[in-house]
């Protein structure tokens, strides 16, 4: 038990709490996926920094939904954290050297496995509580830094420089220059960098609010995912989505949804009703005026996709409850979304000729 | 023999006639032919009963009309100008049993009327050398033009007709009275106290025997009195005249045929006093100055005595003084818009300053001063019920209220006497002494009222930097000589 408090306080101090707060996060020993399920629903003992961090995620949360109270981290999302912490561990440079690069692979099928023990949330609550310790997740970087001198040059990485290769500056004519580097971009990478992303979008499906509210992320690319296609399922759901996807630059979430709809329209020929149904709700609420809508639209084929499925899929929401609108806002709706409809049919049948 | 226009028809026989903007053919004159002189008369009363005929006069001419076969009748030619006002003519003349036409020079086509409603036109034109050819629906008919017939003169000559008796109505009444009357007729106004003007007026003998001119008083009454009007109207000598339009009077009792008022053909700086019972009127060219009446009064001269006496020494007149005192009054109090509340009562004041309205607080003004609070309110001063009450007497000046000087002298004499500054007021108290209080020493109230408390600067927080995320820095730790000691095998982990 004393051991599983020391990772857990551990893994709260250094991963944790950084995740939510920013600041300085530490990997260190692989937690592995044994130790991991063993934390349960432990409470971290350093109250004062388990407050800040409640504060923190408070703050996340009510971006998207006006509640003042979250759960402390429940089993799911210490598992959540450990595997995060050793897929970190896993892109440790330390291990990109001979006879070390099959510790960094074990590490990361460790950090998969703990992940793949992790079930999608059940509860919108649960989703929103997630999202609120991994919202950031795409954010952490490691700060790389080069030092040159007259004599020579040297590369620290993830690490302080001492003090005495930067002593004398001008005398050595010392230049350093740090680059931080996003998770996903670390080099050297012991393992192979598709294994990294395989692993960081196991964990991003199971914080499927994280994973729509950084659709615009260029890698991994955004997929459509059971726990999010779960997520879309509720009309409440779908209102947290828009929330989250109202925060991204339209333009850019548009892209990325319509790619997303791609993929799946060239390999199932049938888009979920819940992917429709979000659109719809998007190509709505941009009608209405509740999403800005981009000033400078990309011409992406991907984003007249989204789009016009959205306004499509809006004239047929309109059409079936069409009593629960105004006269004069349905036909105002109308109007606005029937010229993107129209442009509907035009496209999938561009989109078939991909397959 | 005339045809009709019809719509849109542009091409007229007739020389001078045209088309107006409504299509109505119609020249440059209007000519309505009547039967008799006293047609003429019924339809200048028709016309001027509406309208006047100042729009028309200077266009209007009337003559006689004679025929071939001596047959007579009369004309009345105006300017046409628009159909609207050719509609009017030709409406009273039919009234009347006359005939509207038009044109422009010697040919004139029937105006329109029912049957035809853009007018006529003539068929064939009459090659004559007649000054005047009319074109109607029966026959063509030849005029020549005999003598005109003055506007003016056909009004003097026109008799007035007696009117029915009817309440007096109020106004200026002109009187004429023989000369002898006069003056009798004026002693009697103005020992009537009657305002009035007056003047004399001549006119020519009325026989060549007689060689000095007719002379009448003429006099002019805003005010006529009830009492006088049946004295004025039955006495012989005098006659009352009733003002019937600018320099025309018409006899009390009778009435011109016509709206006098509608006729103005006789200059406004003389007058003309129509008479009835067939009487010639009396035309004055240029009326006299005239003198009020008062001035026509009785002159009297004292029969003895000198001139005036003559004063033998002057000086300055001995000093009158007394001091001023102020005595309790039953007088009503008015403009109570002061108060001076002693400083025994400032506690009480600061109590009552929390029960004031904003109302009361923001209109009045208050000045402190070793002897009390002065306070001032042009609303009225009562709703701050504290100290003595005060009424602006004067400008400037404050009495007790209640209280009233003695002597009782005017306000502004009392002003004059205490030098009531421009720059301040003036109270005078119960024992009458006065005190002055500069403009300057009064301010609002709401600005004296309040003791603000102190007050601590105090620094905001820039919220930005609270809600400013630190960026996530990953800092990598040494792997350790056994970097996946105690992780398991990942493969073996259950699902």
């Amino acid at each position: 038990m004393a051991l599983r408090a020391d990772i857990a306080e551990r893994l709260f101090s250094d991963v944790m709490a950084p995740l939510v707060l920013g600041g300085t996060m530490r990997a260190g020993h692989p937690i592995g996926v044994a130790a991991a399920a063993a934390i349960g629903d432990h409470s971290p003992l350093d109250t004062d920094l388990a407050a800040l961090v409640q504060e923190g995620r408070v703050r996340r949360a009510r971006m998207l939904v006006p509640i003042d109270a979250l759960n402390e981290p429940s089993a799911a999302e210490w598992m959540l954290a450990a595997a995060l912490h050793d897929l970190e561990q896993s892109a440790n440079p330390g291990f990109h050297a001979p006879l070390r690069r099959r510790a960094a692979a074990r590490i990361a099928r460790s950090a998969l496995a703990t992940v793949d023990r992790v079930g999608p949330p059940s509860t919108l609550s649960e989703a929103v509580s997630r999202h609120t310790w991994f919202a950031r997740v795409l954010e952490i970087t490691r700060t790389d830094t080069a030092i040159s001198w007259w004599a020579g040059s040297r590369e620290f990485l993830g690490v302080d420089p001492p003090a005495r290769v930067q002593a004398w500056p001008k005398l050595r004519r010392v230049s350093v220059t740090r680059t931080p580097r996003p998770l996903l971009e670390v080099r050297p990478l012991a393992i192979d960098r598709e294994r990294l992303f395989t692993a960081v979008t196991a964990l991003l499906a199971r914080t499927p609010i994280t994973d729509l509210a950084t659709c615009t992320r260029a890698a991994p690319p955004f997929a459509w995912s059971a726990p999010t296609l779960a997520l879309l399922a509720t009309p409440a759901g779908r209102t947290l989505a828009t929330r989250a996807l109202a925060r991204l630059p339209s333009g850019d979430v548009d892209a990325a949804l319509g790619r997303a709809c791609r993929e799946v329209i060239t390999h199932r020929r049938g888009l979920p009703a819940e992917v429709l149904a979000l659109l719809a709700d998007r190509a709505i609420a941009e009608a209405q005026g509740y999403v800005a809508a981009d000033p400078a639209p990309s011409p992406s084929t991907e984003a007249d996709i989204a789009r016009c499925l959205g306004a499509a899929a809006a004239l047929d929401a309109l059409a079936k409850s069409g009593a629960a609108w105004p006269d004069a806002q349905r036909r105002a709706l109308h109007a606005a979304l029937e010229p993107s409809a129209r442009r509907a049919f035009s496209l999938l049948s561009t989109v078939s000729t991909w397959v | 023999m005339i045809e009709r226009v019809a719509l849109h028809q542009t091409r007229l026989q007739t020389p001078g006639l045209g088309l107006d903007a409504k299509g109505v053919a119609l020249g440059a004159k209007g000519l309505v032919v009547l039967p008799s002189i006293d047609r003429l008369v019924m339809l200048l009363a028709i016309y001027t009963r509406e309208r006047s005929l100042e729009a028309i006069l200077p266009t209007l001419t009337m003559h006689v009309l004679k025929t071939k076969t001596g047959a007579h009748e009369i004309a009345l030619e105006l300017a046409a100008e628009s159909s609207d006002r050719m509609d009017r003519v030709a409406e009273a003349a039919r009234l009347v049993g006359g005939h509207a036409f038009t044109g422009t020079s010697r040919h004139f086509v029937q105006y329109r009327d029912a049957l035809a409603p853009f007018g006529y036109d003539a068929r064939d034109l009459a090659a004559t050398d007649a000054a005047i050819v009319l074109y109607s629906d029966g026959a063509t008919r030849t005029y020549d033009l005999g003598k005109p017939i003055d506007l003016r003169s056909l009004l003097l000559r026109l008799g007035l007709r007696a009117v029915a008796p009817r309440p007096p109505e109020a106004g200026v009444r002109f009187i004429v009275a023989e000369q002898g009357l006069g003056p009798a007729l004026l002693r009697y106004l103005v020992r009537s106290r009657v305002d009035g003007e007056a003047c004399v007026a001549e006119w020519p003998p009325e026989s060549a025997l007689r060689d000095t001119p007719v002379v009448r008083w003429i006099v002019r009454v805003p005010e006529l009195p009830e009492r006088m009007r049946a004295l004025f109207t039955s006495t012989p000598g005098m006659t009352c005249f009733v003002p019937s339009g600018p320099g025309v009077e018409v006899e009390e009792g009778f009435e011109h045929p016509l709206e006098l008022r509608a006729c103005p053909v006789f200059p406004p700086e003389g007058v003309v006093f129509f008479r009835g019972r067939g009487e010639t009127a009396w035309i004055v060219e240029r009326l006299p100055r005239m003198g009020a009446l008062s001035t026509f009064a009785r002159i009297e001269l004292r029969a003895g005595g000198t001139d005036g006496e003559v004063a033998r020494r002057t000086g300055v007149p001995e000093a009158l003084r007394v001091p001023l005192r102020l005595t309790p009054s039953s007088t009503p109090w008015r403009k109570v818009t002061g108060s001076w509340v002693p400083p025994e009562q400032f506690p009480l004041l600061r109590r009552l300053a929390y029960a004031l309205p904003r109302a009361t607080i923001a209109q009045t003004r208050v000045a402190t001063t070793e002897r009390g609070v002065f306070l001032l309110s042009e609303a009225g001063i009562e709703a701050i019920p504290l100290g003595a009450f005060y009424v602006e007497v004067y400008p400037r000046l404050y009495l007790p209220a209640g209280f009233e000087v003695t002597p009782s002298v005017a306000p502004e004499v009392l002003a004059r006497s205490l030098a009531v500054p421009a720059s301040g007021v003036v109270f005078v108290g119960v024992d009458a002494r006065a005190c002055a209080i500069e403009d300057q020493a009064f301010t609002a109230l709401e600005a004296a009222l309040i003791d603000a408390p102190p007050w601590e600067p105090m620094v905001a927080r820039t919220i930005e930097r609270a809600l400013t995320e630190a960026p996530i820095d990953l800092r990598v730790s040494a792997v350790g000589l056994l970097p996946t000691r105690g992780i398991g095998d990942p493969d073996d982990a259950e699902p």
